[in-house]
C-alpha cells in the first residue's frame, strides 16, 4: 500500500511539471481557437457588446466572396509550388553538400543563414534586389533580364517564390542533411559489392531511408506556406492589385481593417481545417512510407 | 587517421569540379543580398542615388548606424526585443523540458493525451488565430503589456518545443535520475539538478529556434504592442520602410542591427544546433 501512495505522489509531482505548459498552451492557442469558432458563427464587428448570431452565413459568403476565393487561390498555389520547389532543392543540396565537395560546411552555413533574417525583413531586401541591384547587374553583364517581378501579378508569384527558397532552402536542407547522415555506410558499401549503380542506390536505400526526414520536411513546408503572410507586408502589400494577397493576408484585411472579425473568424477556421486535413492526409501517406521499412 | 594517408586526397574529376564551381556561384548569389545590405547601410545617401548599387561605398558611412540608433530611437525597440526574446525563450525552455520530462517518464493515460493535446498545437499556426488572440488579449488588458506579449509567445512556442524536448528525452539516462530518487530527492531536484543539465544540446536547439521564431516574429508584435515604448524591431522597421522611403541607408543600417545578434546567436551555438536537428528533428 505505502509503494503504491508513493507512486501516486511521484505522478502527480511529474503531473505538476506539465500543467504550467499545458495551462499556457490552452489559453493561448486552445481558448483562442474555441473563439475562433464561436466568432465565425456570428457577425461580430468587434466593437458591439452582443455577437449577433449568423450561423453559418460567413462561411456561405466566403465561397462567393470573390477576393476570399483569390486569396485562397493564391495561398494553396502558393502552397503547392513552395512544397515542391522547396523539398526537391533541399534534399538536392543535403545531397551534393553530403559529398565530397571541399568546403561543403561553409557552403552550407552560406545557404542556412538567410532563415535567421525576419520574413518581414526579407521581403524588404528582396524588393530592393528586384527593383535597383539586380537591374544593376544586368548592366554590368550587359543581358536583359527582367527582375522586377513584383511589378506584374504574373510574375509577382514567382518572385516570392524565389524569395522563399532563398530564405528556408538552407533550413530544411540541415534536416535533410541530419537524415543523410544517420544513414548506415555498410547499406552502401553492401550495394557497391551488389554492382548497384548510384542512381540505384539512392532510389534504393538514400529515398526510404530519409523517409522520416522527408515527412518532417513536407509537412513543415505545406504548413509554412499556408500561412505565408510577413514576407509580403513588406515586398508587395499583397499587390499588384490582389495577386499577392495570401489567406492570412486576406483575413487581417477584413478583420483588423473592414472590421468583420466574424466573417475573417470564419476565413481562420477554414484555414485551420485545411491545415489539419492536408496535414493528416500527408503523415497518413508518408508515414506508411516509414512503416513499410 | 591512417585510411587518409594511405588513400591520398582524391584527385578532383571533372564533374566535381563542375560541382564544386555551381556550388561557389550559388552560395555567392545567396550571400549578395545580406552583403548587399551591409554594402548599402555603409553609403551616403548621395551615393544610394548616384552611384552603382553593387559597387563598394567609397568611404565608409557608419553614422547611418548612429542615426539608426539616435534619431528613430532603435535602441529602445531592440533592448524590447531583446527582453520579450529572453525571458520568453527561457521560460519556453523550462517549461517545455519540464513538461515532455514528465510526459516520457510516465506511460499512464493522462501524460500521453496531454502529449497528443501539445501535438495537435503544432498544426495549428497562431496566424490563423489572430482575431480571437487580440480580442483576448484586449479584454484582458494584456495589449500593452509586456507580461502580455511574452505570455502570448510562450503559450504559441509551447506545442512545438515540448514536441522537440520530447525527441530528445531518449538521450536522458534514466539510471542517474534513479538513484537520485532512492536518494530520496523529489521529482523537481531531479529535473533541475539533473535532467536539465543533461538536456544542453536539446536546450540549445530549442533556444535557436524559439530565439529566431521571436525575435523575428511581425504580426503578434504589431497586433500585441501600438505604444511606441514597448514596440519590437519588426514593427519599427515596418513603420521605417512604409514612411521613409528617401531613408533607405538608415532602414540598411537598421536590417543588419536586427540581423547581428541573432547571428552571433546561431554561431555561438552552432556546434549544438546541428547535432540538436539530427537527435530532434528525426526521432520525433
Amino acid at each position: 500500500m505505502r509503494k503504491s501512495s508513493l507512486a501516486r505522489r511521484t505522478e502527480l509531482e511529474f503531473a505538476s511539471l506539465m500543467i504550467p505548459g499545458l495551462f499556457l498552451f490552452s489559453v493561448g492557442v486552445i481558448v483562442p481557437m474555441l473563439l475562433g469558432f464561436y466568432y465565425s458563427l456570428t457577425s461580430w464587428d468587434g466593437f458591439t457588446k452582443d455577437l449577433p448570431w449568423a450561423g453559418l452565413s460567413n462561411y456561405a459568403k466566403m465561397l462567393a466572396d470573390a477576393n476570399a476565393v483569390s486569396a485562397w487561390l493564391f495561398t494553396l498555389k502558393f502552397t503547392v509550388l513552395n512544397t515542391v520547389i522547396q523539398n526537391a532543392l533541399s534534399l538536392a543540396f543535403a545531397v551534393v553538400l553530403d559529398g565530397n565537395l571541399r568546403g561543403k560546411k561553409v557552403y552550407r552555413t552560406i545557404l542556412f543563414v538567410p532563415c535567421l533574417i525576419a520574413p518581414i525583413v526579407a521581403g524588404y531586401i528582396w524588393l530592393r534586389m528586384y527593383s535597383d541591384v539586380l537591374p544593376a547587374l544586368n548592366a554590368l553583364l550587359g543581358t536583359k533580364i527582367n527582375f522586377r517581378l513584383f511589378g506584374s501579378g504574373d510574375t509577382v508569384l514567382p518572385g516570392l517564390l524565389i524569395v522563399n527558397q532563398w530564405q528556408w532552402v538552407g533550413y530544411w536542407m540541415l534536416i535533410y542533411v541530419a537524415g543523410l547522415q544517420s544513414i548506415p555506410v555498410e547499406l552502401y558499401e553492401a550495394a557497391r559489392v551488389d554492382g548497384a549503380s548510384r542512381t540505384r542506390q539512392f532510389l534504393r536505400i538514400t529515398l526510404p531511408m530519409l523517409a522520416p526526414a522527408i515527412t518532417i520536411c513536407v509537412v513543415g513546408i505545406t504548413v509554412g506556406s499556408l500561412r505565408v503572410y510577413d514576407l509580403m507586408v513588406s515586398s508587395t502589400s499583397g499587390g499588384p492589385g490582389r495577386s499577392s494577397t495570401s489567406i492570412i493576408y486576406q483575413i487581417y484585411n477584413t478583420a483588423i481593417a473592414g472590421r468583420q472579425y466574424g466573417y475573417g473568424s470564419a476565413m481562420s477556421m477554414t484555414l485551420i481545417f485545411v491545415l489539419l486535413v492536408v496535414a493528416v492526409i500527408q503523415l497518413g501517406a508518408l508515414r506508411r512510407r516509414e512503416v513499410q521499412l | 587517421m591512417s585510411d587518409e594517408r594511405k588513400e591520398p586526397r582524391r584527385r578532383m574529376r571533372p564533374a566535381d569540379i563542375i560541382v564544386q564551381a555551381l556550388m561557389t556561384l550559388i552560395a555567392a548569389v545567396v550571400a549578395l543580398p545580406i552583403l548587399e545590405v551591409v554594402n548599402l547601410s555603409l553609403k551616403t545617401k548621395r551615393e544610394l542615388y548616384v552611384g552603382d548599387p553593387l559597387a563598394l561605398p567609397l568611404r565608409l558611412a557608419w553614422e547611418n548606424y548612429g542615426i539608426a540608433f539616435e534619431r528613430l530611437r532603435l535602441g529602445t525597440a531592440f533592448l524590447n526585443t531583446l527582453l520579450y526574446t529572453t525571458i520568453s525563450v527561457a521560460v519556453t525552455a523550462i517549461l517545455a523540458s519540464a513538461a515532455a520530462w514528465a510526459i516520457a517518464r510516465n506511460k499512464g493515460r493522462l501524460f500521453r493525451l496531454s502529449y497528443l493535446y501539445f501535438v495537435l498545437g503544432i498544426l495549428i499556426p497562431y496566424q490563423a488565430l489572430f482575431i480571437p488572440i487580440y480580442v483576448m488579449g484586449y479584454s484582458l488588458h494584456l495589449i500593452n503589456t509586456v507580461f502580455g506579449i511574452v505570455f502570448m509567445y510562450v503559450a504559441v512556442g509551447m506545442s512545438f518545443c515540448v514536441f522537440l524536448m520530447a525527441s530528445f528525452m531518449t538521450q536522458v539516462p534514466l539510471e542517474l535520475e534513479e538513484s537520485a530518487r532512492i536518494d530520496g530527492c523529489s521529482v523537481y531536484r531531479i529535473f533541475f539538478s539533473i535532467v536539465l543539465p543533461l538536456l544542453k544540446p536539446a536546450i540549445a536547439t530549442l533556444v535557436i529556434l524559439q530565439a529566431f521564431g521571436t525575435w523575428n516574429d511581425f504580426l503578434m508584435a504589431s497586433l500585441f504592442v501600438s505604444d511606441t515604448k514597448l514596440k519590437t524591431m519588426t514593427v519599427f522597421l515596418r513603420y521605417l520602410f512604409s514612411t521613409t522611403s528617401q531613408d533607405y541607408t538608415t532602414a540598411m543600417a537598421a536590417i543588419v542591427i536586427l540581423f547581428v545578434p541573432i547571428m552571433t546567436l546561431f554561431a555561438a551555438l552552432q556546434k549544438y544546433f546541428i547535432k540538436g536537428m539530427t537527435v530532434g528533428a528525426l526521432k520525433g
